[in-house]
């Protein structure tokens, strides 16, 4: 099971690792082809943008694999390790919560742009990229969930600070 | 009810649960209490997709990781040491100009105390520097140059400002041209304050040489041209600020990993991850932001607090003073890019009613925010520095508040003279 889930984790890293290279090369693609030859893909720029979408939420659903969301947190700094304890498991059932009720109405709103079939750029339908946001949401409430449930069995999250970044 | 639930979301924050869940609860909240359908935060969340210039925050971001995990840091204090080290209090001038130039590059995410820092604490020591003043200056250092291009939270900044319907008046490159005098200002306050601390210690001073000099400039021949062509580039209006972002990004990765080979190729995935994932908790939080701002709008909250300041505070003098107290505790407390998105759609209407023209507002808020960074008890680079040199927090809270006074003169000059941000921009 472990394996199964380490080799979900290293195909969700490669493929934010993928879009990223695309974002760079496809950028540089239309600065050269804009200033060299006074053209350049004419759905570059939307496809662009959608990659900086779909780079945002993944990068956010790895960020929430790994704990690395931007938290205020100043109670643990207070807060004995029982009561510390306590309050974070409330955090994340609460993150938890939040993320499920998005991923419900953000299901609703991919399917009205299915219904109104609006395109996103070349022929590719808006709601095809859109659906990273409900798949998103889902993974993040997912992993909030399970966290808490980690939490309550005492052991730590995979961080994602390195030794070199505090 | 509602005001149960908003403290209710304020102390999930507190309690560590993500801003962006907490801001996200808000504006469900906010939607469902005026009967608006909910999946409209969908709607907006995917506006992410429709401002171009959001392409800019990747690319810089993963540019700035990549600098950080290379040596470029030991480059540049020899660069700048080769330039300006021969004057009196050389080192500790050369430390603030390569943080500040850092920092721009890399964001103060507590990266320059951690690469630079960890190389100029001990050189600083070494040199004859007292340790309270060496521990005060890494630490202060580590978010310097936030106010100068291309640094994330101004581009952050100009970026909300347009999403409100500021456009005309926030352009990025404007803000770019803003940062510039404040960001000397305070480099040359510190500086000159430095110069009067160490008057009487015996710190020996080197000599100039042109030999240092062009050792030092062949060494970092890859990254001298770096900010010519990225700045020149978008100040002579070549590239716009994405175009801008796009070229240094891959330069940058060109030069780690292929001609200065110091960041092997196995090790860049990791590099990418980590730096996407600040990316991905920046925009989302910037997306759900987005969405409660509208909610605030609809529900006429600028407008409210706008009234209700101005029963309280007549004067423009009065409202900038109580802003600078307000962000400055906000910065002590919110990671940058979060007091970003929640308090700049609030404060910027009202700041314009008293008018401060809103590229003033922006470096005005970032220079609270830089000093916010390390302002007792709870400013994070103090943590971040006391972790990386094994010293008591407490030790760190004296060492540092000679420089925070410093830095508050500027930023009083930078507050009540608007002219320093606004000389050369047409308004």
């Amino acid at each position: 099971m472990q394996k199964f889930i380490n080799a979900l984790h290293t195909l969700e890293d490669s493929v934010l690792v993928g879009i990223l290279l695309s974002i760079i090369f496809l950028a540089v693609t239309q600065i050269g082809l804009r200033n060299l030859l006074d053209s350049g893909i004419i759905w570059g720029d939307s496809l662009l943008r959608i990659l900086v979408l779909w780079v945002a939420l993944l990068g956010a659903m790895i960020a929430s694999r790994m704990d690395g969301h931007i938290s205020i947190d100043l109670a643990s700094r207070y807060l004995n390790e029982k009561w510390r304890h306590r309050v974070e498991l409330l955090a994340y059932l609460f993150s938890a919560l939040v993320c499920g009720i998005t991923t419900y109405y953000s299901v609703f709103f991919v399917y009205y742009e299915y219904l109104d079939n609006t395109i996103a750029f070349a022929k590719i339908p808006a709601w095809v990229c859109q659906t990273i946001i409900p798949f998103a949401f889902a993974i993040m409430s997912l992993r909030f969930v399970l966290s808490a449930l980690r939490h309550l069995q005492g052991r730590p999250p995979e961080t994602c600070l390195s030794d070199d970044i505090v | 009810m509602i005001v149960f639930i908003a403290l209710l979301l304020v102390v999930m924050a507190f309690f560590g649960a993500p801003l962006f869940t907490v801001i996200l609860a808000a504006a469900l909240l906010g939607f469902y209490n005026n009967e608006v359908d909910l999946s409209v935060i969908a709607i907006e969340i995917y506006r992410i997709a429709s401002t171009p210039i959001l392409l800019a925050l990747p690319l810089f971001t993963f540019a700035g990781y990549l600098l950080a995990e290379g040596n470029t840091s030991s480059r540049l204090v020899k660069l700048t040491s080769a330039f300006i080290g021969w004057m009196p209090s050389g080192l500790a001038i050369v430390s603030f100009f390569t943080c500040a130039f850092f920092t721009a590059f890399t964001g103060a995410s507590g990266v320059t105390i951690v690469a630079l820092g960890a190389l100029l604490y001990p050189a600083l020591k070494e040199a004859g520097y007292q340790e309270k003043y060496s521990l005060g200056l890494v630490t202060t250092s580590g978010s310097l140059g936030l106010l100068l291009p291309p640094s994330l939270p101004l581009i952050l900044f100009a970026i909300i400002a347009q999403q409100m319907g500021y456009g005309e008046q926030v352009a990025i490159t404007d803000l770019f041209v803003a940062g510039l005098l404040p960001a000397f200002l305070m480099l040359a306050l510190l500086s000159a304050w430095s110069l009067w601390y160490n008057r009487n210690d015996p710190i020996p001073r080197e000599s100039f040489s042109l030999a240092h000099v062009k050792t030092a400039v062949w060494e970092a021949r890859w990254e001298v041209p770096l900010p010519v062509f990225v700045l020149g580039g978008i100040y002579s209006g070549f590239f716009a600020v994405s175009e801008a972002a796009a070229v240094t990004a891959l330069y940058v990765l060109v030069m780690e990993v292929f001609l200065y080979k110091e960041i092997p190729l196995n090790r860049l995935p990791k590099i990418m991850r980590e730096s996407m994932l600040m990316v991905g908790g920046i925009l989302l939080i910037l997306g759900v932001s987005l969405a409660f701002t509208n909610y605030l709008v609809d529900a006429e909250v600028p407008s409210k607090l706008f009234e209700l300041i101005q029963d309280n505070i007549k004067s423009k003098i009065g409202f900038l003073l109580t802003l600078n107290i307000v962000l400055l505790i906000l910065g002590a407390i919110l990671d940058i890019f979060a007091a970003l998105v929640i308090m700049v759609p609030l404060i910027l209407p009202v700041a314009m009613q008293y008018g401060i023209h809103p590229i003033h507002l922006g470096i005005i808020f970032l220079a609270n925010m830089q000093i916010g960074y390390f302002t007792p008890p709870v400013g994070m680079n103090l943590f971040i520095a006391s972790y990386r040199f094994n010293k008591p927090i407490t030790e760190l809270y004296q060492a540092t508040i000679p420089f925070m006074l410093v830095l508050l003169i500027a930023l009083v000059f930078i507050t009540y003279i608007p002219e320093l941000s606004l000389m050369f921009i047409s308004h």
